[in-house]
């Protein structure tokens, strides 16, 4: 690969690159020169996370007394800055009482969990470890 | 409103698409992949909820 057409991650800083790539989902992919797979996962990171939005689910945050939602916030905040736009607007409160609530929080638990394993991909092919 | 059926397959369609692109390349050995991992979601998830069933609520 010429210096030419190297990819525009794999001259930044790793932590960088991983915020990036945590911040916007594909963003990481995008760089490391990954269109493809990058628009397949900003897709469907983004679809999932907007179902949750949608079927009033709650973009989680630390409950005094209750451990699994320090789990769940972990999560949560693996949306990135979708969950940074969402708390900041007010969306992701919740609604217990909806019908949809538990599937609105598995949409937004798993659209977290789904980025958070892209940021470690990221890692992957930037360090070499997996080359496609 | 989707049931709640619908819902877990959109679910599961979503995982499903997004494990594909994240481990397999080839677009055969995606498709597989694919079918494989939707299937094993959708057909669980039923059969986890008949196993359920005679435990009571509560």
């Amino acid at each position: 690969m010429t210096e030419h057409s190297r990819p525009v991650g794999l001259s930044l800083p790793i932590p960088i690159l991983l915020g990036l790539a945590w911040l916007v989902p594909g963003l990481g992919h995008v760089l490391l020169g990954r269109r493809l797979r990058a628009g397949v996962f900003f897709l469907v990171v983004v679809v999932a996370f907007l179902l949750g939005i949608v079927f009033d689910g709650e973009l989680v945050t630390p409950h005094p007394g209750d451990p699994l939602s320090y789990l769940a916030t972990v999560a949560s905040l693996g949306n990135g800055l979708l969950f940074l736009v969402a708390r900041a607007v007010g969306l992701g409160q919740g609604v217990v009482t909806a019908a949809a609530y538990e599937f609105g929080n598995t949409f937004l638990l798993t659209a977290g969990m789904m980025n958070l394993l892209l940021v470690l991909d990221a890692h992957d092919i930037a360090t070499g470890k997996k080359d496609w | 409103m989707l049931d709640h059926l619908s819902l877990m397959v959109l679910d599961a369609l979503l995982i499903a698409v997004f494990f594909t692109f994240l481990w397999k390349r080839g677009r055969k050995e995606r498709w597989l992949y694919f079918w494989k991992v939707f299937g094993a979601l959708v057909v669980g998830a039923i059969v986890l909820g008949w196993v359920m069933y005679p435990f009571p609520r509560g």
